[in-house]
Order: C-alpha cells, then sequence, then structure tokens
C-alpha cells in the first residue's frame, strides 16, 4: 500500500525550519488540540495508481483520506479502454468472437459463451448436445482457473504468498487443457457460433477426470488449509465492506458478490444455458456480505465446479460437436478436400460470414466473476450493428466508494481483490 | 577472466549417461583460480555486465491480458527467478520494464512517467502483439499503435499473448544484448 | 426457441406485457415480443415514473438494472435509443426498456431509482453523448481526459482523429493527427444480386442509353491515356537508340546517322506517343539482330 509508484513531487525534507507546511501546523494553535496535544490532520486526497501491484491492472483511485480513514474514494477507470465495442461493429461477427477472450483475460472462454449464444438466439440455431456439454466443461475449467487467480492474488494482496505459488500451479494445469483442446494456452477461441471449433480428443477427457481426482483437490484444499482459518486472513476479511442484500439489488451486483450478500442466484441455475439444466450442482451463499464471505463463496464454488466437469465427463455423448448447418458453420479441412459444395462455403463463411437476421437480444451468462451479458443488434447484414457489452466489474467497481467508506487505507486492496476484478472487460 | 558465453543447453554426454554441466572446465578454472588467490580478476566491463545481467529486477507494468502470462512466468513452473528476474513494484529499483498489454491512450502518460523514473541503465521489453504495434487493437481509435512510441524498446516479445516460455526467452535474449553491448555509461 | 441460450421465464413474456400496459398506462408507447424477449418503448419524459412503476409493481417486479445501452440510429429523427436492461429476481425475468433522445434533449437520470445507473448513464454519455438530466456526476468515464467527440457514434471514425506519441522536444506526450502506415481495409461481399445499392466503377455505362447500332471499337491510336498529356511534355519522344555495333553501346554518338542503314520499319518518323518508344525499339532490335549472324 505504501509503495505509491506515481509519485506527484517530492515532499521538502520534514524538519527543516523553512519548511511551510510545518510552521503553518506550528503557527496554528487551532491545529492542536489541547487535550491530547496531538496535530489535527486535516483531510488530504491521495492517488493509488494507475500503476499499483495491488490495483489488478490499471485502476485509478483518488481517494480522500481522514487519517487513515477512507472518506470518498473515486475510482477512475478507462484506462485500458481499447474500443472493443466500436472495433466489433466493423468486423465479422466470426472476426469479433475473439475480441471476447481479451476481454476477461481471467476467463476467456465464459466471454465467449455469452457471445455464441447471443447470435445463436438470434440465428435461432440448434447446436449438437455434444458441442453444449464440452462448452459446459471448458466453461467451469475456466472458472475454476479464474478463480484460482482471483483467490491467490486476494490472499497475496493481504499478505500470504505460498497459497498463490500452489494455486497457480492449478491455472498453469487448466491453462494446459485449453492448449491441449483449442491450441492456445489463454485465448482459446475455442467455443464457435453452432458448437465448438474442434472435438476434445479422449485421452484429454482422462486426463482431465485424472486431473479432477489427484491433483485439483490436493493442491487446492492444501493451500486452502492454509488461508480459510488462519487469524491474520479474517482479520484483513472479516466485516470488511458488508454489503447488504439491498444494496446488492440496488447496485446491481451478480455472481459472487450478490451471492455473499446472501441472495442464492446463479444464472446457470435459474436461467440454465447450454446442458447447465442437466447437472447437479450447488449454490453456496454468504451469510454476511463482507469479504470473506465472497471469498468462501469462489473458494466453495471451486468445487461445485469440479463437481459439474466430473458429471459433463460422465455424460457426454457422441456426436457431432458443431451445428451441420453448412450456412453458419464452416465445414472441417478434410471435407473440403473432396466435396466443392464444401470448399464453397468454406469459402464464403471465412470472407464474408454469415448474415445474422435482424433483432436486439441481450444475453446474460454467469461468468465467474458474475453477470455476464451481450447486447446485440443485429440488422441482417454480416457484421453486428451494436454489441454492447455488459461487464460484470463495472457495477461492482461503482459500489467501491459505499464499501470501503469508513474503512481503513489498508483494506481497500481485500475489497478490491474480493471484489474480483479484471479491467480488460471492465474498459472494454 | 574469460568471458562466461551466458545460459547454455545441458549436454549429454556422448555415451548418453549423465548429464554434464555446460562449461565445466569454465567453472573449474574460475573455481581454481578462487581457491588458489582467494580473489578474481577481471574487467570493469566484464563485472557491470555480470552485475546487470545477473539482477535484472524487472518492473511490473501489466496492463492486460498479457500480464496474465506476465505473472506465470514467475510462478513456479516457469520461475524466472532462476535467472535472477525478480518483479519489482517500484520504478526507482528495478531495471527493466516489462510492458504488458494493450498501451490506451489513457494510460500512455503514466507509462512514461514510470519510464522516467526508473534509473539507468534501463531496458524495456515489449510484450504481446498490442504492445509491440497495436496488434488487434491496432486501428482502435483509443489505443497506441505500439508503446515504441511512447518509449524505446530493447526486446519485442510476439504473440498474443506470449506464451511464458516466450517471455523467458525474451528475458534470456534481453540478457544476451546487455552482454553484448555492454558498457559502463548508456 | 432452438437456440440453447439462457432460458428464462419465456412463457412469462405475454402477461408480462398485459401487466406493463396495465400498470404504464399512457407512459407505454409501444410494447413488442421479439427473438422471446419483451421491449417495452417509453415515452421519456415520464421514464422515472415507469421504472419506479416497473420496479415497484407487484407481477412486474424488475428489481436490478443490469445494464444502460446506447444505439445509434443517425437515420433517425431522433437518433438515438437508450436501452435499460431490467432483470427481475422473483419471477426470473428479463425486459428492455427503450427511449429515444437526440443529441440536445436530456433523458430523465434513473439515479435516484438505482444508484447503479451513474456509471452506465456516464458511458452512455461518454460514447454517445446523450444528456442525462439529473445525473450528479456526469463525466466523461472510458474515454481519456480531454477526449472530444463521441467514439461510439456512427459518423466517429474507428481509428478516431488523433493519435499519441512521446515527443523529445516537449519531453511529454503530444497528441498528433492520426497518420496511418496502412489504412483499415474494409471489404464488402454483398454480392450484386443480393441487393447491393451502389454501382461498381464501370458499371454506369449499362444504365446509359444505347446508341442506335453497334459501337464501333475504337482504334489503337484514337486510345488516349489517361497521363498522356502530362508525360508528353515531361518526355518529349525520344529518338530510338539502337546498339548494333560495340561502338554504339553508350559513347554517346548520335544515333541518327545510323538509322539509314536499317530496315524500312526504322525509318518511320519518331511517334508522339510515350508508349510507342519502347515497343519501337523492341520491334527495331529484333531484325537488327539478322545481319549480324
Amino acid at each position: 500500500m505504501t509503495d505509491e509508484t506515481i509519485t506527484t513531487d517530492t515532499a521538502p525534507p520534514i524538519g527543516t525550519t523553512d519548511d511551510p507546511y510545518l510552521e503553518q501546523l506550528l503557527g496554528d494553535k487551532d491545529a492542536i488540540d489541547p487535550t491530547t496535544g496531538d496535530v489535527a490532520i486535516q483531510n488530504y486526497t491521495i492517488n493509488f495508481g494507475p500503476q499499483h501491484p495491488a490495483a489488478h491492472g490499471v485502476l485509478r483511485l483518488v481517494m480522500e483520506l481522514d487519517g487513515e480513514i477512507i472518506d470518498r474514494i473515486d475510482p477512475h477507470v478507462g484506462l485500458l479502454h481499447r474500443g472493443t465495442e466500436k472495433l466489433i461493429e466493423y468486423k465479422t461477427y466470426a472476426q469479433a468472437l475473439p475480441y471476447m477472450d481479451r476481454l476477461d483475460y481471467c476467463s476467456p472462454l465464459c466471454m465467449e459463451h455469452s457471445f455464441v449464444l447471443a447470435v445463436e438466439k438470434l440465428l435461432d440455431l440448434e447446436v449438437p448436445l455434444r458441442a453444449q456439454y464440452l462448452r459446459v466443461l471448458f466453461a467451469e475449467l475456466t472458472r475454476i482457473s479464474n478463480h484460482m487467480l482471483n483467490i491467490g492474488s486476494h490472499v497475496m494482496d493481504v499478505g500470504a504468498m505460498t497459497p498463490n505459488l500452489w494455486l497457480f500451479e492449478i491455472r498453469e494445469d487448466c491453462l494446459n487443457f485449453f492448449e491441449r483442446v483449442s491450441g492456445a494456452r489463454m485465448h482459446s477461441n475455442y467455443f464457435r457460433v453452432g458448437g465448438v471449433h474442434q472435438d476434445a480428443p479422449l485421452k484429454l477427457l482422462a486426463d482431465i477426470g485424472d486431473w479432477l481426482d489427484t491433483r485439483l483437490p490436493r493442491l487446492f484444499e492444501d493451500a486452502m488449509s492454509l488461508v480459510v482459518d488462519n487469524r491474520i486472513f479474517k482479520q484483513r476479511n472479516v466485516d470488511i465492506a458488508v454489503v447488504s442484500r439491498e444494496d446488492a439489488i440496488r447496485w446491481g451486483f451478480s455472481g459472487p458478490m450478490i451471492r455473499a450478500a446472501g441472495i442464492p442466484w446463479d444464472l446457470r441455475k435459474s436461467q440454465p444455458y447450454d446442458v447447465y439444466d442437466r447437472m447437479d450442482f450447488e449454490i453456496p451463499v454468504g451469510t454476511k456480505g463482507d469479504c470473506y464471505d465472497r471469498f468462501m463463496v469462489r473458494v466453495e464454488e471451486v468445487r461445485q465446479s469440479a463437481r459439474i466437469i466430473k458429471q459433463c465427463l460422465a455424460e457426454m455423448p457422441e456426436g457431432p460437436i458443431a451445428s451441420l448447418d453448412r450456412k453458419v458453420v464452416p465445414p472441417k479441412r478434410g471435407e473440403m478436400k473432396h466435396s466443392m459444395e464444401a470448399l464453397i462455403h468454406h469459402f464464403k463463411l471465412y470472407t464474408e460470414g454469415y448474415h445474422v437476421p435482424a433483432g436486439e437480444v441481450y444475453v446474460g451468462t454467469e461468468s465467474p466473476k458474475g453477470e455476464f451479458g451481450i447486447y446485440m443488434v443485429a440488422d441482417g447484414s454480416n457484421k453486428p450493428y451494436r454489441c454492447k457489452i455488459r461487464p460484470t466489474a463495472f457495477s461492482h467497481l461503482q459500489a467501491m466508494d459505499f464499501m470501503s467508506r469508513g474503512h481503513m487505507l489498508a483494506d481497500t486492496t481485500a475489497i478490491l481483490g474480493a471484489i474480483d476484478i479484471v479491467f480488460g472487460e471492465c474498459d472494454r | 577472466m574469460k568471458p562466461h558465453s551466458g545460459p547454455v543447453e545441458l549436454q549429454r554426454s556422448a555415451a548418453g549417461g549423465a548429464i554434464v554441466p555446460p562449461d565445466q572446465a569454465f567453472f573449474n578454472d574460475l573455481n581454481g583460480e578462487l581457491t588458489d588467490k582467494g580473489f578474481l580478476v577481471t574487467s570493469t566491463e566484464e563485472l557491470f555486465k555480470w552485475a546487470r545481467t545477473g539482477s535484472l529486477w524487472w518492473m511490473t507494468f501489466g496492463l492486460a491480458c498479457c500480464a496474465v502470462e506476465m505473472i506465470h512466468v514467475n510462478m513456479p513452473r516457469y520461475d524466472l527467478e532462476r535467472f535472477g528476474a525478480a518483479p519489482r513494484a517500484s520504478p526507482r529499483q528495478s531495471d527493466v520494464m516489462i510492458v504488458a498489454g494493450t498501451l490506451c491512450n489513457k494510460m500512455a502518460p503514466a507509462l512514461r512517467r514510470v519510464y522516467d523514473q526508473m534509473s539507468n541503465p534501463k531496458y524495456v521489453i515489449s510484450m504481446g502483439s498490442c504492445a509491440n504495434g497495436g496488434g488487434y487493437y491496432h486501428y482502435s481509435y483509443s489505443v497506441v499503435r505500439g508503446c515504441d512510441r511512447i518509449v524505446p524498446i530493447d526486446i519485442y516479445v510476439p504473440g498474443c499473448p506470449p506464451t511464458a516460455e516466450a517471455l523467458l526467452y525474451g528475458i534470456m535474449q534481453l540478457q544476451r544484448k546487455i552482454r553484448r553491448s555492454g558498457t559502463i555509461e548508456r | 426457441m432452438r437456440a440453447p441460450a439462457p432460458a428464462y421465464a419465456a412463457d412469462l413474456n405475454g402477461e408480462t406485457i398485459e401487466a406493463a400496459t396495465r400498470a404504464l398506462g399512457d407512459m407505454l408507447v409501444r410494447a413488442q415480443d421479439r427473438v422471446g424477449e419483451v421491449t417495452l418503448y417509453v415515452d421519456r419524459q415520464q421514464l422515472i415514473p415507469a421504472m419506479i412503476a416497473l420496479r415497484d409493481t407487484p407481477g412486474l417486479e424488475y428489481q436490478q438494472l443490469m445494464e444502460i445501452a446506447g444505439v445509434d440510429y443517425p437515420d433517425r429523427e431522433e437518433r438515438f435509443e437508450c436501452v435499460y436492461c431490467l432483470l427481475s429476481l422473483t419471477r426470473n425475468h428479463r425486459i428492455q426498456v427503450r427511449v429515444n433522445t437526440d443529441e440536445v434533449k436530456p433523458v430523465p437520470s434513473v439515479t435516484s431509482v438505482w444508484p447503479v445507473a451513474g456509471w452506465l448513464e456516464r458511458e452512455v454519455y461518454d460514447m454517445y453523448g446523450v444528456l442525462f438530466d439529473g445525473n450528479p456526476d456526469l463525466r466523461r468515464i472510458l474515454t481519456d481526459y480531454g477526449f472530444r467527440g463521441h467514439p461510439q457514434r456512427k459518423d466517429f471514425p474507428l481509428t478516431g482523429y488523433v493519435e499519441l506519441r512521446y515527443s523529445e522536444e516537449a519531453k511529454r506526450v503530444v497528441y498528433e493527427p492520426v497518420q496511418l502506415a496502412q489504412d483499415f481495409r474494409t471489404f464488402d461481399f454483398m454480392s450484386p444480386w443480393e441487393g447491393a445499392e451502389y454501382i461498381l466503377p464501370g458499371d454506369e455505362k449499362g444504365m446509359l442509353p444505347e446508341a442506335k447500332g453497334a459501337p464501333t471499337p475504337l482504334k489503337a491510336d484514337e486510345i488516349k491515356k489517361a497521363d498522356a498529356e502530362q508525360s508528353k511534355k515531361a518526355d518529349p519522344a525520344p529518338t530510338p537508340k539502337a546498339t548494333e555495333t560495340p561502338a554504339d553501346t553508350g559513347d554517346g554518338k548520335a544515333t541518327k546517322a545510323k538509322t539509314p542503314k536499317k530496315p524500312s520499319t526504322a525509318k518511320k518518323p519518331a511517334p508522339k506517343k510515350v508508349a510507342a518508344p519502347k515497343a519501337k525499339t523492341a520491334a527495331k532490335s529484333a531484325p537488327a539482330k539478322e545481319p549480324k549472324k
């Protein structure tokens, strides 16, 4: 916290007689409390970020402090505003999909999920069952890897180092799985409109099953045993930034933030998409709505995600992995070698793309951070007319002001860590 | 002191048996000299090169997606600290800045400010296609088309994002560059 | 609905429209149910009472405001559309509420109904320049400090107007007019028989009324090149050069002296066209080789 990297100007050395600030303090009799002799300090404003290791990216907070107590926080966002929404309007639907990966770069596949579901809804396209299972499987794997990053950095922000090292080992495993299924470690671009890009090899599915039984619980539970009952960790998190149910609703909370406030609201359960309605899992709910609850909700979600993945692995049927509608889904390369029609479709879909019928949809899915929505306006052409991205972090970060009011300066890192904020999607 | 050629791959002996450490003769010489005389003689240039390459503390300038891979390279699997490169969140004490991610217009003055605060000699690694030249966001109205418009760059690491291994290789390239062009002033 | 999109209680669409019509009365302009989503068009002046009614009326109960999306339709009279995406946690239902506005008419702010609207409205203001009446903190939020224009408007160029660079002279980061090494390439894949509305270059000839009888094709010497005028001045027809003997190669001798010896093709006066000399030399050098053999 003390590591202010953007210093505004150099302070004059304290103790010199020509220090105007000190002279002002000494000369001003009102500034000294007669009962204790303490110097009354006026509110001052400090600038946190935009380059700060605890800012989880490029957040800038202008904080008004009364001593160590926070009076007001004005978050400045937009330092990673890349104009994604504008760029999407200039790209075909297939070209716009990889922008989704780069929004919330901690959980790329869950971002793609909203986008493909929105386009499929406009197209009214049926998706084969195996593709739906694969999507759910990898979305949950993404959730695990996202929570590993968040839990790890949260505990690191409040002072613990070791769990982070172990949790990143889990993340590394997850990234390897993504790499094996899509070819890319992070920005997979695996979900496609109409299904997924490639089938997952059997060995990969077997390895994921083994990993869930052996490596994940060992690493995760070990790391968690160091944290969840840790006295220091609890002192830094319990009763910090308590949010009531009413506030959580009014401020548009979603995901672990609203669940920690005690509202059992999970889009996977209440508005199931893909094959979530076939999955058997539970929703963890907090009792108090503080940072510790948010943390524990995420911890439990990892276990539930592992449960969902196991069910996916057990129940996944054989079959096609993408819609066979050749006006939307390009044919595979092997097919192109002997079919002229497939070649034409491939060429048309990779140059012109498909045309989406006019309409407006809002599709929100449960990303690891909350409700990630796509408001898509299609005008019948091959490019979206408007693609509004509803970031999860926007409403959460806005609530930062009232959540941290009255807390100590050092609590901001715990609050920020518990919000689980990523600026790629917040600023777009 | 003969200059060391830098990190090289472990070589297996001809028989395919035990692993032979690289440059064993060099280290034997060094060891012999040290035990014999109690000190080593070298040129100041060699000494500076050795010191600069051996402790590259890097400024964490994580901006976007690449920052995640930048964290991964520090974590146990890739363990960047083997190379003496440790993360340092303060510009005053760091030697190299890794610009990891899309540099936007709003962030650019802060990047330059951090760079100006770093003490010489300072190096910059541009990580990922966004930092190299705008990449996927090249035509956006709010993105700087390459962070070399703001700060001078020593090493460009391509990829979107570059894997942790690629960044590791980029840091090794930087060490090589320092070794090659190491002078006292920079 | 065959697509695996989030399945909220879509069977409530019909009764939602009925309940909203009852609760909103004349505040509701029209309601529609399209692609499985309910949209209510609301009178801009009465947005706040309409939102309160949607939030508090039993049977509607849209407790959460998830998103405010702006959309720009430059052809409309009121070009901007603000789309409020509402979510009911108790009824498990979503609706969109839309109001229309333009650059100057302010939309009443719903920050008093949902505090979350503060930033969402700021974003719409930043991106489109829609004004919100009653928002206590209507500053820009995402774009750079001191940014000009509203980037999401359809008439704002993708690459913007300015770009950043560090200036060694000024010792700071400066803005400059944007200069691209390569322009953004946008392809139009509309095929003409699918209803492209523009005319490809050259196609306009087909539209002209045709003269009687087939047009006579132009002769080669009638064709004038577009740059013929310009290049004639710059490069007056050179006298063709020939290299028949080693002595001819660049010793600066006038080639004219030799021309009488050559076959008749070379005797023609030097043509005035620019393209001709090259052809001429080629034509001449071919027969010129033969005497050597």
